[in-house]
């Protein structure tokens, strides 16, 4: 099923050498991710969708979008933002603060090339999906964030990506935590045009000793198909806590893979989706224990209305050495609608024997004596399913340690449960 | 105020309510005793709006009013107010959000101003003095983790501030302990006037020793048997229900 795709041209046209190497391994090895692709996108199929939709990622030299559409669209203030259009970093439209350096790979000195060498060439999860491999040998450019020993960055940096092609369009990027640092990303994606399109994004992360990162994710289509996969590595006592937010889009799918390789290790995974009409979110999330100690956190919600679906797999792994850990995971979903469907799957593999793990999911509707509790005080009820569904996420907003983001999000919810059908 | 005529109501097309007839005047305090099944509770949700009861035959009219047109939070905002027996959880909404919301509602049907922050505070710190509720407790998810006693005293409380015409207790005595049942009555005799009335469903006579009725119905198999004065509780509590049934 692979052939139609041209992956082969996208290698030979790299003349970047090391990444050529790169694209050609991952070709090499498309296999593997075809074989596993069956069982990990079984409620998605992702490829059958947007097959003929899946291209070479554009380049500079053919890229032609409509920049007075986009500056417009950029918040007026001084906050600080990273801006990438259809995959290609725009410098001129970015505000990055000093202490951080933002590059393209190609664009790296050889020393920090090799810092990022591994990311970019992915972990196993990574390796081992079609879609990341795609994007590995298809996209045109890979954009670098480099935090530096022990900086500390308050202000929250945004990624904005948009997304104007009408084909694909591949998000490459890499970030590197070194030791002691602190930073907040908030990523969004902006469809530009009204075209139905098919966006891609990778994202390797590396967390260095005693480094804390904040990654909010939020997503919210008219009708555009998004696969993003975010993958991240952690040393020795590093925190991460990733925020993902979905709302519509036509087909969602996440990949979140952590990988907390040393000691004293700390993850934390937040997700709330709410979508309606006939869309699909689908979040693939694993996260593996390598070293005693670590802690990891997870807690999925979501509202699923109309003919739309919902689709949760966690996956916890404790390797033997893993001794005290503490996996926690849940997954919680409401059906607005007799059509609405969810599927979801907690999946452990459970190696050492001094551990502490639970795992739970629940389906359910909205809780009809709540709903007449409230109106029986004299509110209307498509207020207080307002109320309650809006209650419903605040175990996942309340989780968001800035007061502003927080606040955001709680409005940004609040919006998108007006726009949901109760009856 | 309120005249139900020749209610009939079921749920999941089981008949609950078989012919009931009630009238309540404004000023008077009625209360609705009964065997367990009786269907109590249906009549006291019923005229509350719950959606889950068909409402087959009869009428209820309520200040003018046909209620069976209108939906829960209408009924609420015509001045009907229930309290439940088992008061509900919900988590992530604390009581008083839900009261400043409830109460603008009110106030907005009826035409009038959305209360500012100041004077809402300032009318609840007087209303909970009456129930002696803290407001560190308000200001939780609404009755997650609140004892019995808390529970009940939050939804007389919620009657306190949107001071309705028709108040409804359901069972509001059971799981209350005798200082947190002087605590309740104080606060519902408190509320009482001339212009409100008051519907007690109870099981037992001793909530009527602290709020005393000035009608008594018995409620046997969805229809009210016998009517009297506050002595017929007594009756009641010393001769058991199986007099009445017995004797009808």
């Amino acid at each position: 099923m692979i052939e139609s795709l041209n992956l082969e041209k996208s290698v030979s046209r790299e003349y970047n050498k090391d990444i050529k190497l790169i694209k050609s391994n991952t070709l090499k090895n498309i296999d593997r991710s075809l074989r596993a692709y069956k069982e990990e996108y079984k409620y998605t199929p992702l490829f059958r969708k947007i097959k003929n939709k899946i291209q070479i990622g554009v380049s500079e030299l053919d890229h032609d979008y409509d920049i007075k559409k986009i500056k417009e669209s950029i918040p007026k203030n001084d906050g600080y933002r990273i801006i990438v259009i259809d995959g290609l970093y725009n410098e001129e439209l970015s505000n990055i603060p000093t202490e951080i350096s933002v590059k393209k790979f190609s664009d790296l000195s050889e020393k920090m090339k090799g810092n990022f060498q591994k990311a970019y060439q992915g972990f196993d999860d990574s390796k081992s999906d079609l879609f990341s491999s795609i994007n590995t040998i298809n996209h045109f450019e890979c954009l670098t964030v480099y935090v530096d020993k022990g900086v500390n960055i308050k202000k929250k940096i945004s990624i904005i990506n948009y997304i104007d092609s009408s084909q694909s369009s591949y998000f490459r990027k890499s970030i590197l935590l070194n030791k002691n640092s602190c930073v907040t990303f908030s990523e969004e994606f902006i469809g530009i045009s009204e075209k139905i399109s098919f966006s891609n994004s990778v994202c390797e992360i590396f967390l260095h000793e005693n480094s804390k990162l904040d990654y909010f994710s939020c997503q919210s289509f008219k009708k555009n198909f998004h696969f993003n996969s975010i993958n991240a590595f952690q040393r020795k006592d590093s925190i991460s806590n990733f925020h993902t937010y979905s709302f519509s889009g036509a087909t969602i799918r996440n990949n979140l893979n952590i990988l907390l390789k040393d000691k004293n290790c700390y993850a934390n995974m937040y997700g709330f989706y709410a979508i309606k009409n006939n869309s699909h979110i689908d979040n693939h999330t694993s996260v593996d224990h390598m070293e005693e100690n670590s802690i990891s956190n997870e807690h999925y919600k979501g509202i699923v209305e109309g003919g739309s679906r919902g689709v949760f797999n966690g996956k916890i792994y404790v390797r033997q050495k893993a001794q005290k850990t503490n996996a926690f995971q849940s997954n919680n979903n409401i059906l607005l609608s007799d059509n609405a469907k969810v599927n979801t799957k907690p999946q452990l593999e459970i190696w050492a024997d001094d551990v502490k793990c639970s795992h739970g999911c629940t389906v359910g509707q909205l809780d009809e004596d709540a709903l007449f509790y409230l109106m029986s005080r004299g509110i209307p009820k498509k207020e207080a399913t307002s109320i309650l569904l809006s209650a419903f996420s605040s175990d996942i907003t309340e989780k968001i340690e800035d007061e502003n983001l927080r606040k955001h999000y709680e409005e940004l919810i609040l919006s998108e449960l007006e726009g949901l059908n109760y009856e | 105020m309120l005249e139900i005529k020749n209610l009939h109501a079921s749920i999941d097309n089981t008949k609950i309510l078989k012919g009931l007839n009630l009238k309540v005047n404004a000023g008077e305090v009625h209360a609705i005793m009964g065997p367990n099944g009786s269907g109590k509770s249906t009549l006291a949700s019923v005229i509350a709006g719950r959606e889950d009861y068909d409402v087959t035959e009869g009428k209820m009219n309520f200040m003018g009013n046909e209620l069976s047109d209108l939906g829960a939070d209408e009924r609420a905002k015509e001045g009907i107010f229930l309290a439940f027996q088992y008061p509900v959880e919900i988590p992530g909404v604390s009581t008083t959000n839900f009261m400043k919301t409830a109460m603008n509602q009110v106030r907005e049907s009826k035409g009038e101003k959305p209360l500012d922050a100041v004077e809402f505070l300032k009318l609840m710190k007087e209303k909970m003095k009456l129930v002696s509720i803290r407001q560190k407790l308000l200001s939780r998810s609404i009755n997650e983790g609140f004892s019995g006693g808390e529970k009940k005293r939050n939804e007389i409380f919620q009657m306190a501030m949107l001071n309705p015409k028709l108040s409804i207790l359901d069972e509001t005595d059971s799981g209350l302990d005798i200082d947190a049942l002087k605590i309740v009555s104080k606060g519902v005799n408190t509320l009482r006037s001339k212009d409100n009335a008051t519907v007690v469903v109870t099981h037992y006579q001793r909530l009527l020793e602290y709020i005393v009725p000035d009608f008594v119905h018995v409620l046997v198999d969805g229809k009210i048997v016998k009517s009297g004065d506050k002595d017929l509780a007594l009756e009641l509590e010393e001769k058991g229900y199986d007099w009445i049934k017995v004797k009808n």
